[in-house]
């Protein structure tokens, strides 16, 4: 029972965008080690403002 | 035979026990017929169409490769290309397919009884619907995510690709105001309604600036404070209807809830979305998924009987009460996104394509999550057909035709051949804590009531029943209004880049005159209609919806010829009519519905008869026989009915040149490819090799050309 909770709980964290920072992250330091990653903050802001500027359509 | 027989097996019991449920359906008689059977035969025959024919599509026509990387694999930028996991994806494609449609459609067909709806729903789904999302999500897919409006001018030409545009466009438009439209009825004169939606904004505002700065990113820990608020809010509204102070001042008229919506669809519109939109986009989805699941949890519990028949006169004579026309071809325009939906295909060609880890997996993020659309449209059928008919009548028949009181309604209802007592409607109102419930059309207030007699007899009973219904008028509200928010926002990026071929400043979205003028102009466009609408002689829902489904049947033709285009181009030509045979029925559907739009001699069905009958009474300078059979009551009437059906019935030319337009640019093209010798042009991404595993895993391998 605990076991199926806590593979909701990742899903939900994982559809909801809540870890993408952390993936961002590993992402980061695997390509570019060398340049300043962004704080949490500074991403999802980065995330949000491209996600609406490029609205994809959705339907009713 | 052996292994044949565990292979298939399985298949012969979900065939015998989809074959039982069809026929009990088909075949029984009495008074009611219980829920269970039309889930089990929508379950059944969706299990076998994704078994056989998603799986026939996709090894057969498209011949998807996993031995090919996706885009998402090979333009990887961690941004909008990135290989996402099949479930979470599925989460996410669903969660932008489905919205108020599915839910409001059936319920306005259920007039017909149960049936019709229902049999096109699930074979619909199966053999149109899910179709063209998972074709078109491939196409796109194979082409690095283009838009369908891209694919269009590229597979089929320019003037094809420019009808397109024009018409997603003014689609827009229609669907922004008809959601708008249904919103507004289901909150004018009910205190609780308003004052709970109006409370999202606050909570949306709050949960915005939480995301922003105080905790950023901690999205699942502000959607819960969210909808605890929000509920809050529900049960706060419950006390506003109660209190003697505050009920009038939450009380809104139809038209000081236009203007409401007007205003707010501005000012959405020019905000920063993290303010309003992106948190309200969160709370949306949250109780959509929820309430989705809560309802199917509900019905499998309570198996509840549906009485309504399982056809009503109204499937042949096409005099129904709800909406005019036979049931070919009105009930599929009716039912569009349960079945078919020409919206989808541009959340399957844009956001999704750019996402998927493997090619295999379009079957089950483009079919499947349609199938779930699918399963949520049977759903909201069931919780219309779980009502009385006399009540489903009392609310949905047009409200010119019911007049003001329990009694006018009750007698109205007799004359469409059912029945039901005027004390049982005013019982009913006050079981939801509303007023009246008389002429509540548009389908959300029927669903829930449904909703709210089936939670109810699950958790609360009769205490909680107010509540569930709010709680559904709330969700469906909150949705709809996200989907305005944010389609203003896309047509108002659309305007600001066709302006912006002409006048460059205009296509740069961050210039405030810009957003300014196009917000106006789009928000203007669609609160006209919803104006006109709301203020309708002849009844908004009746006159608009038809219009919105024949809008959204014109962009599955779209979407669906350039898939035949595609299919015959990759050498398919065999296999074409996966594509060709929906893309058939559904012109013929969306024409015929035009033609009788536009060329009716029934002034219940045509425009144009109707604007003839209000030219005559103006002329006349009183009402005609025709305009008194039809209900209107003043000279007035006859001048807002002149207006509106002219509007109406030019829309209705131009979605019909639209679509004979696109499908003869097309066969010009099928022409040349099948019989003119013509060298097929793709605009494919050429194919290089994944290197992932079907889990998004880098596949580990022996160096090539090793010494």
């Amino acid at each position: 029972m605990r076991e199926h909770l806590r593979a909701i709980w990742e899903y939900l964290k994982e559809i909801s965008g809540e870890n993408a920072y952390d993936r961002y992250l590993t992402v980061h330091a695997a390509t570019h080690p060398d340049k300043r990653a962004m704080t949490r903050g500074e991403f999802y802001r980065a995330r949000q403002d491209e996600k609406y500027n490029n609205p994809g359509s959705r339907c009713p | 035979m052996n292994n044949g027989l565990r292979r298939y097996g399985i298949w012969v019991v979900v065939a015998l026990v989809g074959a039982l449920c069809w026929g009990v359906l088909a075949l029984a008689r009495g008074e009611t017929i219980n829920a269970g059977w039309l889930l089990f035969a929508a379950l059944a025959s969706y299990a076998i169409g994704y078994r056989f024919y998603a799986r026939f599509i996709q090894y057969r026509v498209l011949e998807t490769d996993d031995s090919r990387a996706t885009p998402a694999e090979r333009l990887n930028n961690g941004r909008d290309f990135e290989p996402m996991d099949r479930r979470v994806l599925f989460g996410h494609h669903f969660a932008a397919i489905a919205g108020a449609g599915p839910l409001v459609g059936p319920v306005l067909a259920a007039q017909m009884g149960f049936l019709p709806g229902t049999i096109w729903i699930i074979v619909g789904v199966i053999l149109a619907g899910a179709v063209q999302d998972m074709t078109t999500l491939f196409f796109s897919m194979r082409r690095d995510g283009k838009s369908l409006g891209q694919m269009a001018r590229e597979e089929i030409g320019l003037v094809g690709g420019a009808a397109a545009l024009i018409a997603v466009l003014s689609i827009m438009v229609i669907l922004l105001a008809v959601l708008a439209l249904v919103v507004v009825l289901a909150l004018a004169e009910s205190p609780w309604g308003s004052f709970s939606l109006a409370m999202t904004i606050p909570i949306a505002l709050f949960m915005g600036v939480y995301m922003r700065f105080l905790r950023p990113g901690r999205v699942l820990e502000v959607s819960v404070i969210g909808v605890a608020l929000l509920i809050l809010a529900i049960f706060g509204g419950g006390w506003i209807a109660e209190s003697s102070a505050y009920a009038g001042f939450w009380t809104f008229s139809a038209n000081q809830l236009v203007f409401a919506l007007i205003v707010y669809g501005f000012v959405a519109s020019v905000l920063p979305v993290w303010l309003l939109l992106a948190p309200r986009d969160y709370l949306s989805t949250f109780m959509k998924i929820g309430t989705i699941i809560l309802l199917a949890v509900g019905i499998a519990i309570t198996l509840p009987p549906m009485h309504m028949p399982k056809f009503t006169e109204f499937a042949f004579n096409g005099q129904g009460p709800v909406f005019a026309g036979a049931l070919f071809p009105f009930v599929f325009i009716t039912i569009a996104c349960g079945a078919l939906s020409g919206f989808h295909s541009l959340v399957a060609s844009g956001t999704t394509p750019k996402l998927i880890q493997k090619e295999s997996q379009v079957r089950v993020i483009g079919y499947g999550a349609m199938l779930m659309e699918s399963f949520v449209a049977v759903m909201a059928i069931i919780a219309a057909t779980v009502l009385d008919p006399g009540i489903y009548f009392a609310m949905n028949a047009n409200p010119v035709l019911l007049g003001d009181t329990a009694q006018s309604a009750a007698q109205a209802v007799s004359g469409f051949g059912f029945s039901v007592d005027a004390q049982t409607l005013t019982n009913t109102a006050q079981a939801v804590g509303e007023e009246s419930i008389i002429g509540r059309t548009g389908g959300a207030p029927t669903l829930a009531v449904g909703i709210s007699q089936i939670f109810s007899s699950v958790l609360g009973g009769t205490a909680l029943q107010a509540f569930w219904y709010h709680f559904a008028i709330m969700f469906e509200a909150l949705f709809i209004l996200t989907t305005v928010d944010a389609g203003t926002r896309v047509g108002r990026f659309m305007i600001q880049d066709l302006v912006g071929n002409v006048w460059r400043p205009f296509a740069r979205t961050s210039w405030l005159p810009g957003n300014l003028v196009a917000s106006a102009l789009i928000v203007g466009a669609w609160g006209y209609f919803l104006y006109a609408g709301v203020n309708d002689p002849l009844g908004g829902i009746n006159q608009l919806f038809p219009l919105f489904g024949i809008a959204n049947q014109l962009l599955a033709a779209v979407a669906l010829t350039v898939g035949t285009t595609i299919l015959i181009k990759m050498g398919k030509l065999r296999y074409a009519w996966v594509t060709g045979i929906p893309l058939a029925w559904d012109a013929a559907v969306t024409l015929t519905a035009s033609w009788q739009k536009i060329f009716s001699p029934d002034p219940a069905i045509g425009f144009f008869a109707q604007r003839a009958a209000a030219a005559e009474s103006i002329e006349a300078g009183k009402l005609s026989d025709t305009l008194k059979a039809l209900k209107a009551e003043s000279i007035d009437d006859a001048h807002q009915i002149l207006v509106n059906t002219t509007v109406d019935g030019v829309l209705s030319i131009l979605f019909a040149v639209m679509i004979i337009i696109v499908i003869a640019d097309a066969a010009r093209v099928w022409y040349g490819l099948i019989w003119g010798g013509k060298q097929p042009d793709m605009s494919e991404a050429p194919w290089e090799e994944s290197h992932l595993d079907a889990e998004g895993k880098e596949i580990e391998r022996e160096p090539v050309g090793a010494r």
